[in-house]
């Protein structure tokens, strides 16, 4: 049996190669556009990478995000860094799941005009940014340094919203979402 | 086509050339219980560790009692001479396999590992005025007989040609032999557990339980060296209390007893005590409600705004007329035939035709389709 604080490892490795990969991809596709045709004509290849490889950093996230409670010393969350990693992990993972339903629904199509494809390519960045982030709060909670130092990030706070502001976003957000699936209709 | 290969080739080379095959982790990883394998793993690989100029060496008691505490320091010397130290990991193992090396692996338990907590393996901060640190460890064992010390260290260089890359190494072995208390000696109870962490600003009071016993004298001392006494007081057989004054800041303290019975006196090791300041309560269900109403509201967002696109098409263009001409074939079998010019049916026609084509031929479009 391997340590959760390994299994942790392993699988937040997984988490972040796959959202690194789809973030690039993502980039690419969205400025594929502007790119001489040698490059354009590769975006059926980035679209599939992209979405391939942000499902499987998505399906290892909880994964990661589990073995980390158990890995963590003390309580869940008694520190900043954790509650932020929570946040952070928390956000790309609804962004990264709101891609690849949109993908799913349009197809390839998502990239054809201009506004989809800037919010597809920002959205699928975006959550790939909040990985990152959230892996970097990672080695700044175990090992007090992080790729991101330079940044002079505010780790140590956090922006707590109040419940019931939370709960509103919670209701946006499923109205949001019940308004993009009837569209279907 | 081969010269953009190459191009490619270049960049790779240049890439992986510029990178360094092992790098130190200058905030260290935090003090716990860690087998000497991670003094290279940490580091990403093993091999690629540089062997220490540090020496290390062992100091523990002249007498180790079975079943009761006693101190192991590791003396680290030669620091700041070859290399700037900043953040050293010191490792206390009982033996050199890499995996199953603690103390804990060899039938020892760790009382106190000096930094409040109970794991073999510490992270120190060289002050740059010495060039030694003393670190010490409390353990104790219920095995009688020989056993082996070893300590480790890695670190890494913060200035010089070899800034940022890891170093290890690890002492010789040293033998403790673990002996039988006299028969009378007094000592501490086998259930006894030294509390090692307290709150700032909170005084504690501090139970010591012990065996062939009479009295008990405490001292106990902060870190400038002050030694104070503490009064101990009775609280049964074999039970004492004292108390520590509480301290104002992060700091820690340090106390030893010495037990008089009808044996020989008997002076524990120094049990460290920390304090610290306690962690602020945190109800995480807020935090889990905003991470999960963050997660809603961007999935619903990309959602709605990533609606599925229909393509427009024209609504008067009908693909499926089926039911009109079924209808208009029904009307033209419906209907009357058409009424026969004078002269009768046309020269040719017979009366079928005309019944289905005698409208088209008196409308003048007959055979019109097929010119």
């Amino acid at each position: 049996m391997i340590s959760s604080n390994t299994f942790h490892v392993l699988s937040t490795e997984l988490v972040v190669g796959g959202f690194a990969l789809a973030g690039l991809a993502f980039v690419f596709c969205m400025i594929a556009p502007m790119l001489p045709s040698a490059f354009r004509d590769r975006q059926g290849a980035g679209d599939v990478v992209a979405h391939t490889a942000l499902m499987f950093g998505l399906v290892a996230t909880p994964f990661a995000i589990l073995s980390g409670f158990s890995s963590a010393p003390g309580e869940a969350l008694n520190s900043a860094l954790l509650a932020n990693k929570m946040l952070f992990s928390l956000s790309g993972g609804g962004l990264a799941l709101g891609v690849l339903v949109a993908r799913w629904r349009n197809g390839s199509g998502v990239w054809d005009s201009t506004q989809t494809r800037l919010i597809q390519g920002l959205a699928g960045a975006g959550a790939t940014g909040c990985m990152l982030l959230t892996a970097s709060l990672g080695g700044k909670f175990t090992r007090g340094e992080s790729l991101l130092d330079w940044l002079h990030l505010p780790y140590n706070e956090v922006l707590l919203m109040p419940t019931f502001l939370s709960i509103a976003l919670l209701l946006l957000g499923c109205a949001c979402a019940a308004v993009g699936f009837r569209s279907t209709s | 086509m081969a010269y953009q290969r190459i191009k490619v080739m270049l960049a790779l080379v240049l890439l992986l050339a510029s990178t360094t095959l092992g790098a130190a982790e200058p905030g260290g990883n935090g003090d716990g219980l860690r087998d000497m394998q991670c003094g290279g793993a940490c580091h990403g690989d093993a091999s690629q560790n540089a062997s220490t100029s540090l020496s290390l060496s062992i100091q523990y008691a002249s007498q180790v009692w079975v079943g009761q505490p006693t101190e192991v320091t590791v003396v680290v010397s030669g620091l700041g001479e070859v290399h700037d130290h900043e953040l050293l990991g010191i490792f206390l193992l009982s033996s050199t396999n890499a995996n199953g090396d603690t103390p804990l692996s060899d039938g020892w338990e760790i009382l106190s590992d000096g930094h409040g907590g109970t794991g073999n393996y510490v992270e120190v901060t060289s002050n740059g005025e010495s060039n030694s640190i003393e670190h010490t460890w409390v353990l104790r064992t219920d095995d009688l007989g020989p056993k082996n010390m070893y300590a480790s260290i890695h670190h890494g260089d913060s200035a010089g040609s070899s800034q940022g890359q890891p170093f290890f190494g690890i002492s010789e072995g040293y033998e403790v032999n673990v002996a039988p208390l006299p028969e009378n000696a007094p000592r501490l109870s086998a259930t006894f557990e030294p509390a090692s962490i307290r709150e700032v600003g909170v005084s504690i009071q501090v139970p010591i339980q012990t065996e062939h016993t009479q009295s008990v004298n405490v001292e106990w001392r902060a870190e400038d060296g002050a030694m104070m006494e503490a009064t101990v007081n009775t609280t049964g057989e074999n039970e004492w209390l004292f108390t520590l004054p509480a301290s104002l800041k992060p700091s820690s303290v340090q106390w030893r007893a010495t037990l008089i019975g009808e044996g020989p006196e008997q002076t524990t090791p120094w049990f460290t005590m920390v304090a610290q300041t306690a962690p602020e309560e945190v109800d995480s269900g807020p935090i889990y409600l905003q991470g999960l109403a963050m997660a809603l509201l961007l999935f619903g967002a990309v959602v709605a705004l990533q609606k599925p696109q229909h393509r427009k098409e024209d609504p008067t263009k009908v693909y499926d007329n089926t039911a009109h001409i079924e209808s208009t074939h029904v009307a033209d079998q419906e209907g009357a035939p058409a009424p026969l010019p004078e002269g009768g049916l046309p020269p040719g026609w017979t009366e079928e035709q005309w019944a289905w084509y005698g409208h088209e031929y008196l409308a003048g479009t007959y055979g019109s389709d097929q010119q």
